[in-house]
């Protein structure tokens, strides 16, 4: 018998989301403390897959994948390899702050307080359709009906930022 | 699937969409030497859009489950943004092969940014704002560093790119609270959100609507969220701070209005307020900041940040003479200021541009032509009669007077004052003072000399006969205020 059979699943989902929660909030808080930019780096991919964790818990597989794939496959990589082909960014040396430090914990200070303020009192209402098994099927269906739209201007868009990225690091000009 | 009748309302976008997909094969095609067929091709699909355009004008088409509008309101923007984009495109001819960058992403980008205004100018849904929006933005990034070896365009491209990347986040947390508390993002469906689910009052709604403002308020140049324009307007290639000057200022100002009036016209209270200490800030600042400049990109730069506060009166007001006034302002606008920046390309020397204030020493005698058609652009910026400026103002003021804002209209009247000072300067210097050590020389290309031209005829025709255009701005509204 699993240890764990008596207790309420309710419980169980709360100790898990704030499991997750808190680590989320150590890993964004450890990439901008840290020292060494690269540690920075690795704290941010266990922060993007911290919220991979949020997604399951919110019954979002599919989301929770494509947030593992492109946030902490994709992006994370690219971020490792900025860091790794600048030079002297890893120097321990050049520090992350600067004098205007303290103006930034201010602000971030008071942003925070407001915006958890608004987010907690607020009434969020929760959507009352009922949760869709097959959400792969049922999100294909709709990029190709309801947001057929969107779907064709974020391909352009993708597009667009791939020729500017050609543009930008092209070896030398009319080559 | 989208319907046969949706591909044709939305026509004007598809042939844009693949006109700049064309120029990018075509790029492939044509030898170095040649490039320029690419200016004439870009010029006729802008052409072929318009007609598209026009071919729609006085439909109502709510498209894709409401997320997109062509109504008269975004033919116009439409057209304007067209007409700005072609004569930039006049003036980039030229200007591009003289500084070595003449490749054909320039064309394919200017096109697609021009496309994001449009889907801008005609959402119906915070998902194609913010979409349009990217489009946009993405191609000025590229194009305003798009003179890669030079440090200033270096500059400017990186100042834009992480300032505009800050601003989208702002208006995507915006969107993402806006959907939080209504359960939608389409325009149409938030406002009946806010009606049934008695949401007035509600922080998350407002917060959303804020940070939408903050993020609009950025792309558009409004003070506070200025900063980064003088800087990007002078590393920029001239005819893409010409273009970026008006094209996103008119694409944020169309996203400002749908977005306001389709979705928040029941919070108009909170907004108003905050939008006209927004366009007192941004008038007075741009206008006393330009006062000190020497530069003639960042003068402009300056201006533009002050015509924006002008703008935003008529979007106050909040009546259908303050918007129609808003879309004739637009227009005015593009003409007024996209010919002065015209004026800049064509006062350089093969590479060298001569931007400071003191080369315009002595042009009046040495270019005539030149010199008039700068006096004018600046006679209209200030807003003397009988330009298209003047009447500009004089009709969103009106509206602002109309509407309640009588305080407003007098300190914009005072500004305008102001303003015409370093505008006048401009027209003094060339006129009355000798040109000191080295003489400012022309280029002359026919391109050019039409953008001129057209950019002329624009204002004066604005100015002298109104009537046309300010009647297409009224009958712009009707669908769009009616529904």
């Amino acid at each position: 018998m699993p240890p764990f059979e008596n207790l309420p699943t309710d419980l169980v989902l709360q100790g898990i989301f704030l499991l997750v929660a808190g680590l989320i909030v150590v890993a964004a808080v450890a990439v901008v403390t840290l020292r060494n930019i690269f540690h920075s780096a690795l704290a941010l991919i266990l922060c993007f897959s911290a919220v991979a964790g949020l997604y399951i818990l919110l019954e979002a597989p599919f989301v929770a994948a494509v947030q593992v794939l492109i946030y902490v496959g994709a992006i994370s990589v690219l971020i490792l390899f900025a860091v790794m082909l600048t030079e002297r960014v890893m120097d321990p040396k050049m520090g992350a702050r600067n004098e205007q430090w303290w103006l930034g914990l201010l602000l971030t200070a008071i942003a925070a307080t407001g915006l958890g303020a608004i987010v907690g009192f607020a009434p969020w209402p929760l959507s009352k359709a009922p949760i869709i098994n097959d959400q792969i099927t049922a999100l294909g269906k709709e990029f190709l009906t309801t947001y057929v739209l969107p779907f064709e201007v974020a391909s352009l868009l993708l597009l667009m930022a791939l020729l500017g990225a050609i543009i930008i690091a092209r070896e030398k000009e009319g080559g | 699937m989208p319907t046969t009748q949706e591909l044709i309302a939305i026509s004007p976008e598809i042939i844009l969409a693949l006109w700049a997909l064309s120029v990018m094969f075509l790029d492939l095609l044509i030898a170095q030497s040649r490039k320029s067929i690419l200016a004439y091709w870009s010029l006729l699909g802008l052409l072929l859009a318009g007609g598209a355009e026009f071919s729609l004008w006085g439909r109502e088409e709510i498209l894709f489950q409401g997320a997109f509008v062509q109504d008269n309101l975004s033919l116009f923007l439409d057209l304007v943004l067209l007409l700005a984009t072609g004569l930039s495109l006049l003036m980039a001819k030229g200007y591009i092969k003289d500084l070595e960058m003449e490749h054909g992403e320039y064309y394919t980008l200017t096109l697609f940014a021009t496309l994001g205004g449009m889907l801008m100018a005609g959402a119906g849904d915070l998902l194609i704002v913010f979409l349009g929006l990217e489009v946009l933005s993405l191609s000025l990034y590229v194009l305003s560093g798009f003179r890669r070896t030079e440090p200033m365009a270096q500059e400017a491209s990186l100042k834009y790119f992480l300032l505009g990347a800050f601003a989208s986040g702002f208006l995507l947390y915006g969107i993402a609270l806006v959907f939080g508390s209504t359960g939608t993002t389409l325009l149409g469906g938030i406002a009946v959100a806010i009606t049934e689910g008695g949401l007035l009052g509600d922080p998350l709604l407002l917060l959303g609507l804020g940070l939408l403002g903050v993020g609009l308020s950025f792309k558009v140049a409004l003070v506070p969220f200025h900063m980064w324009t003088p800087d990007v307007y002078e590393g920029a290639p001239t005819p893409v701070a010409g273009y970026m000057s008006v094209v996103a200022k008119a694409a944020g100002f169309a996203a400002a209005l749908r977005i306001f009036l389709s979705a928040f016209l029941q919070l108009a209270g909170d907004w108003t307020l905050l939008l006209s200490l927004l366009a007192l800030l941004t008038m007075s600042g741009g206008n006393i900041i330009a006062l000190a400049q020497s530069n003639m990109k960042r003068l402009l730069a300056y201006s533009s940040i002050a015509h924006a506060g002008y703008i935003l009166l008529g979007v106050i007001a909040l009546n259908s003479w303050g918007l129609s006034s808003v879309l004739f302002y637009l227009a005015a606008y593009g003409f007024m200021n996209l010919g002065a920046f015209a004026v800049i390309v064509a006062l350089r020397d093969g590479e060298r541009e001569y931007l400071a204030l003191n080369d315009y020493a002595g042009l009046g005698s040495r270019h005539p032509l030149l010199a008039l058609s700068m006096a004018i652009f600046m006679l209209s910026l200030a807003g003397v009669p009988p330009t298209a400026g003047f009447l500009a103002k004089f009709y969103i003021f009106g509206a602002a007077v109309q509407a309640g804002y009588g305080w407003l209209a007098i300190l914009a009247v005072l500004n305008s004052v102001l303003a015409a000072f370093y505008y006048l300067r401009v027209i003094v210097i060339m006129y009355m003072r000798e040109p000191a050590g080295q003489v400012a020389k022309m280029t002359h290309s026919p391109a050019l000399a039409l953008a001129i031209f057209l950019a002329v005829i624009g204002t004066v025709q604005l100015g002298l006969f109104p009537a046309a255009v300010v009647e297409l701005a009224q009958a712009s509204l009707f669908p769009f205020l009616g529904s």
